[in-house]
């Protein structure tokens, strides 16, 4: 870290989100004002001190011939990149700063989940990264539900779930690993500004066009662990986590089974959600 | 099935887990393991009856009189096999000598067609870590992979993740 220290650095800023302080030093202002864009919904800066992460970022600037100049990211005292493509860099800080708010807000369960409100409740769609949770949050949304967040449901200890609404990451067609962001009102949606408590918990994964959704209920227990599978802190407050997902499935619905197109899952989702 | 030495007066684990009661269902999570478990009403009721005092038999009784009905010892030691797998009680158990043997296929059969109540069933997952549950326990365009699951993108060409 010390010898990371002596690099030399010209901006520095301290930013809280949902409690967790974190730090951003540069080389270049510039990419402290391009940064903003990739801080998630809820950050706002802070005085200077102590913070629990604190990101470096070096950039590498024009290559010149025969010469290429890296952009580098580092948490704390570990290499989070090493790239020539600068979005890439600024992808990566946004993903570890997201998951690191996740990890540690105080009186918050982060889910992975995508979110919308429908009559004044919440859907929740829990999925890892590719199993089409975006792609069905823009359809709901699409459909008429209002825009919560297509990364996590962020849950507090009523098990009202709030709204985190960044962007939509939106991968090109072809499942590319790389994403787009694309506002809410792109979609003809709009974003929620109160939480809601949830009335619908959809686990679910793409297998294919010709599949029509028809899912089984789960009992609660069973709903619990399926909600589990998708909390961020549920190694480090699991009583915490357990209680909270209680409280969630105890006001919702579970549902659970294979989906095809998003598009006529939407519609089913919101007809079971009414 | 080895046969095992312990007696079997069960004694259900309460150090190092938390216990979520539900109205059928029982969660449990194991803090050093970060199993969490859900056990059904029987299996729950199951483990709420070993006291480290009550033997099989025991527990027999006591789920026939809340069930009003016959209950064979078979449903038990289904139960307790389950939990002793999951790690939930404080020793290891061991089948009585009848018992010793019977598949647990063929354990089932038989309690399926004579029990007051449901069979026991236990259904357990390991916790993710904060980066699997935050989407990111795959691996991304260009990192190694064996197979198409491995992956983000499900497609895995030439041990390459595209």
């Amino acid at each position: 870290m010390r010898k990371l220290d002596r690099l030399g650095w010209t901006a520095g800023l301290t930013f809280k989100s949902f409690g967790v302080r974190f730090g951003v030093r540069s080389d270049d202002p510039r990419s402290l004002e391009h940064l903003t864009q990739y801080l998630p919904p809820g950050t706002r800066e802070a005085a200077p001190g102590v913070v629990e992460r604190l990101y470096s970022i070096r950039l590498g600037g024009e290559a010149g011939r025969g010469v290429r100049r890296f952009n580098l990211l580092y948490a704390n005292h570990v290499r989070l990149a090493r790239t020539t493509d600068a979005e890439e860099l600024f992808e990566r800080f946004e993903s570890d700063l997201q998951l690191t708010i996740a990890e540690g807000a105080r009186r918050r369960v982060f889910l992975h989940a995508g979110v919308v409100g429908w009559r004044g409740r919440a859907v929740l769609v829990p999925g890892r990264s590719f199993s089409g949770k975006t792609t069905l949050t823009a359809e709901l949304v699409r459909a008429g539900a209002t825009y919560y967040s297509d990364e996590y449901a962020v849950l507090d200890r009523e098990g009202r779930v709030h709204p985190y609404a960044k962007p939509l990451s939106v991968r090109d067609e072809g499942g590319s690993a790389r994403q787009r962001k694309v506002a809410v009102e792109e979609f003809g949606g709009r974003g929620a500004t109160k939480p809601l408590p949830v009335g619908l918990v959809v686990v679910s994964e793409y297998k294919g066009g010709g599949t029509h959704w028809r899912p089984r209920s789960l009992s609660m227990g069973r709903g619990s662990l399926a909600l589990l599978e998708h909390a961020v802190p549920a190694r480090t407050r699991p009583a915490e986590v357990l209680e909270t997902l209680e409280k969630v499935v105890r006001g919702a619905i579970v549902l659970s089974g294979a989906r095809g197109e998003a598009a006529e899952a939407a519609r089913s989702i919101l007809e079971r959600a009414s | 099935m080895a046969e095992r030495t312990v007696p079997a007066n069960p004694l259900a684990r309460v150090d190092g887990v938390v216990v979520r009661e539900l109205p059928d269902e029982v969660l449990i999570y194991d803090l050093d393991t970060h199993k969490a478990v859900c056990l059904n009403s029987t299996a729950a009721e199951v483990w709420r009856l070993c006291d480290g005092r009550r033997t099989a038999s025991d527990i027999r009784k006591m789920l026939e009189k809340s069930a009003k009905g016959a209950v064979p010892e078979e449903l038990v030691w289904l139960a307790l096999e389950q939990l002793d797998k999951d790690k939930l009680l404080v020793e290891r158990v061991s089948r009585p000598a009848a018992l010793v043997g019977v598949s647990r296929r063929e354990m089932i059969r038989k309690v399926g067609l004579g029990a007051a109540i449901a069979l026991p069933v236990v259904v357990s997952l390991i916790a993710p870590t904060a980066a699997q549950a935050g989407g990111s326990g795959c691996v991304a365009t260009g990192g190694a992979c064996n197979v198409g699951g491995d992956c983000c993108s499900n497609s895995c060409l030439n041990n390459v993740c595209a």
